[in-house]
């Protein structure tokens, strides 16, 4: 890969590394509002186990890379289960509905972050990992390779903030950015797009200081749709309707739909 | 002996001080290979100007090489695929559409159109514009300030320049003006800035208690120290200026604080020392230092020819290097010329036109008839119409489309276009573009400059501290040819 450095002010403003989408510019990234969100970090997990590309939240394989040997080949679509002795797939238990009875709800992965806390330590050494198939429902053990995530080269260990270049393909961290025909778009409920999307619209307070206006995914909402925050699928715009037509969305200005 | 080498100069006697001794050669010429692109190496590493949008990128041999040989065939369409494929295409900064109408944010007045030095490569002729010497009424004064804050709103920022001839000869009305000024943006709520470009003669300690009350800045025409600046700005009578002038500017120099006192050399083929000017300027305490070629006077008396810009470029690029090495050191060593390139080009600055002459910017005659600039004063080829009927529109349109860098020949397939802008107007219309290798060649030095100063201190470039050696440089209308 060429090596371009962009030195001056309008060099940084417009330069745009090679495989990142157009949204990574400061003048069109999220993180113009709120440094920080310029790339998905959970992209960098994808190829923390060399040869395998993992789904970005999910302990699943998704592909395999290049020079990896053949036989990785018939791990696409199995599921992780354990690393180095540490489970990664958790039962979960308790009440289906509130006040209901506590039972077996299944099995669910943990969290990247959290599930390889300890396995991070292994950088660069081989690891016993268990696959599952969810189809054949028969297990295989491959011993794999933990990647570096920081390039640590003349910096003392730990003092690196940079990422290993072989963590991610080029364009790969700005994947999966929460942009309108992403899911993250609509799922995310910790009001931090904040900036991008409002949360509840036409709102107005009563003179017994009761507030009404409606959910911002109100599917054809008028002035004259009653004002009660739906959140009935059939009333609200689906992740299908954002992912074909996010031009649907209304624009919202001073926290009312434009006329 | 190869006949592209350039003569000697003629100042230059063997014995004489040599700016460089016994290196006397061509300095490379920075040839317009491909308006697209600049290569240049510094730092020992190879570096990219793009030109749209001035972008200055580090990059590796491959893409230095890869372009170096498309541009240096000429192939344009080679060099806009390379740019593609290397990521480093982007919309167009600047576009060939001209801004169709600019408030006016500055008015410099011809407060006196005479002068009492007999200099004799002044544009302005002696003062008088090469018409009958006189003095701008009070009036006149007042409308254009009144004109001034016509289009300013409340939180913007005004210039208000005093020029003539010697706009001191015409004191009362300067002051006047500045009250009248200052009067309009209290009431307007617009911040006014002042300044005064003078030859320093008729300066009194007065004088500089009014210009640091109001924030001044004031620019001394000085075309050296001592004899260098007798030479060339004699007294009509002929007795030399310089200690005359030195006397009334030191008073000046001790009391800036909201003011800036600055020295303007004007380069001549008779000045061509610049580093000893330089030197000795900013040891008198000038708060910055900066020159200018004599392109185009009106007698031709004066005018630098290709050589003599040769070996201005050399002059100037030993005085960028003393600057480079200082400013490295944490020192203060105010060259204007290259702190205002270091502060352009880490901004990225990107131009249509050299100035704001003619856009943002316009000169008021004494009579009140408005020009492009300070310098088209009384020139019809510069004309803007009159205070008493207004800005014309019309004239100004098409100055703006015709004078835009896209429309001049050769700026539009050289890589230093938005940068350079494409020349002083004044200049370009009465003499051409002489200049255009030793602008080439300046800018050159000056990214070079930019690379190394960024690479071993990035901190003076890490924000816009008005502290920063690099960040107290002039404003670049101020670094223009000097009236
Ligand atoms: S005037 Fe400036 S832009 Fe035009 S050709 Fe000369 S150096 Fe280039
Ligand atoms: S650069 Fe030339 S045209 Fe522009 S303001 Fe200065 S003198 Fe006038």
């Amino acid at each position: 890969m060429n090596k371009i450095e962009p030195k001056n002010v309008s060099a940084q403003l417009t330069y745009r590394a090679r495989g990142n989408p157009p949204s990574t510019l400061p003048v069109a990234a999220i993180s113009n509002c709120f440094p920080g969100l310029e790339f998905d970090f959970r992209n960098i997990w994808r190829r923390i186990f060399v040869g395998l590309v993992m789904h970005e939240a999910r302990p699943q394989v998704v592909e395999v890379e290049e020079e990896a040997p053949d036989e990785f080949q018939t791990l696409v679509g199995e599921l992780l289960v354990s690393v180095d002795g540490e489970q990664l797939w958790v039962p979960v238990t308790g009440p289906e509905a509130a006040g209901g009875p506590v039972q077996s709800l299944g099995f669910s992965n943990l969290e990247w972050a959290n599930a390889l806390a300890n396995i991070l330590q292994k950088a660069g050494e081989q690891v016993q990992c268990v696959f599952f198939d969810p189809d054949s429902r028969q297990a295989t053990e491959v011993l794999l390779q933990v990647r570096r995530v920081f390039d640590e080269e003349g910096t003392p260990v730990g003092e690196s903030g940079v990422l290993a270049r072989d963590l991610a393909q080029p364009g790969e961290l700005t994947q999966s950015l929460c942009s309108p025909w992403q899911n993250d778009y609509r799922e995310c409920a910790c009001y931090y797009w904040a900036a991008s999307r409002p949360d509840f619209v036409n709102s107005e307070t009563d003179a017994g200081g009761q507030t009404a206006g409606h959910n911002w995914l109100h599917k054809d909402r008028t002035p004259d749709t009653p004002k009660f925050y739906s959140l009935r699928q059939s009333d609200m715009v689906s992740y299908e309707d954002l992912f074909r037509n996010w031009e649907q969305l209304r624009f919202v200005i001073g926290g009312k739909d434009e006329e | 002996m190869n006949d592209n080498r350039p003569q000697r100069p003629a100042f230059l006697k063997p014995g004489t001080r040599d700016p460089e001794p016994g290196t006397w050669k061509p300095l490379i010429p920075q040839p317009a290979r491909v308006p697209q692109v600049h290569l240049f190496q510094a730092g020992g590493k190879p570096h990219l100007l793009v030109a749209d949008g001035t972008r200055v990128f580090g990059v590796d041999r491959e893409v230095f090489e890869r372009l170096d040989q498309a541009s240096s065939r000429g192939d344009r369409a080679e060099v806009k695929r390379l740019l593609q494929q290397f990521g480093l295409d982007a919309p167009p900064f600047v576009t060939d559409a001209p801004p169709e109408s600019f408030p006016v944010r500055a008015l410099s007045l011809a407060v006196a159109q005479k002068c009492n030095l007999g200099c004799t490569y002044c544009y302005a002729q002696e003062g008088d514009f090469g018409g009958t010497a006189r003095n701008m009424p009070l009036e006149i004064a007042r409308q254009s300030v009144q004109r001034l804050f016509e289009e300013a709103a409340p939180g913007e920022r005004v210039q208000l320049a005093f020029l003539g001839g010697e706009p001191l000869v015409n004191r009362p009305v300067l002051r006047e003006a500045t009250h009248h000024a200052v009067a309009l943006g209290r009431e307007a709520g617009v911040d006014v800035g002042f300044s005064i470009t003078t030859n320093g003669t008729l300066l009194t300690s007065e004088d500089g208690e009014f210009f640091e009350r109001h924030g001044f800045a004031v620019t001394v025409s000085l075309d050296g120290v001592a004899e260098a600046h007798d030479r060339l700005r004699p007294f009509k009578d002929g007795r030399g200026s310089f200690e005359h002038i030195l006397r009334r500017v030191r008073p000046l120099l001790k009391m800036q604080k909201r003011m800036q006192v600055s020295a303007r050399v004007t380069v001549t083929p008779r000045n061509l020392l610049l580093r000893p000017a330089l030197d000795g300027l900013i040891e008198l305490g000038f708060h910055s230092v900066g020159f200018s070629p004599m392109l185009s006077s009106p007698s031709g008396c004066g005018q630098m020819q290709p050589e003599d810009l040769q070996a201005m470029l050399r002059q100037m690029i030993d005085c960028a290097n003393e600057c480079e090495r200082r400013t490295a050191a944490g020192e203060r060593y105010p060259f204007a010329n290259l702190l205002t390139a270091l502060q352009e080009i880490h901004r990225g600055t990107h131009r249509p036109y050299p100035c704001g002459a003619g856009g943002g910017y316009l000169g008021v005659s004494a009579q009140g008839d408005l020009f492009a600039c300070h310098r088209f004063v009384d020139d019809q080829s510069g004309a803007m119409g009159n205070l008493r009927e207004g800005l014309d529109r019309h004239s100004q349109a098409q100055w703006l489309a015709r004078r835009h860098v896209h429309r001049q020949e050769p700026c539009r397939s050289c890589w230093a276009r938005y940068l350079c802008g494409g020349g002083c107007h004044h200049e370009v219309i009465h003499r051409g573009r002489p200049a255009c290798d030793y602008i080439r060649g300046w800018l050159d030095h000056c990214l070079k400059a930019y690379v190394r100063l960024l690479d071993r201190r990035p901190e003076l470039f890490s924000s816009l501290r008005p502290s920063s050696p690099v960040f107290s440089a002039p404003s670049a209308v101020q670094s223009r040819p000097a009236p």
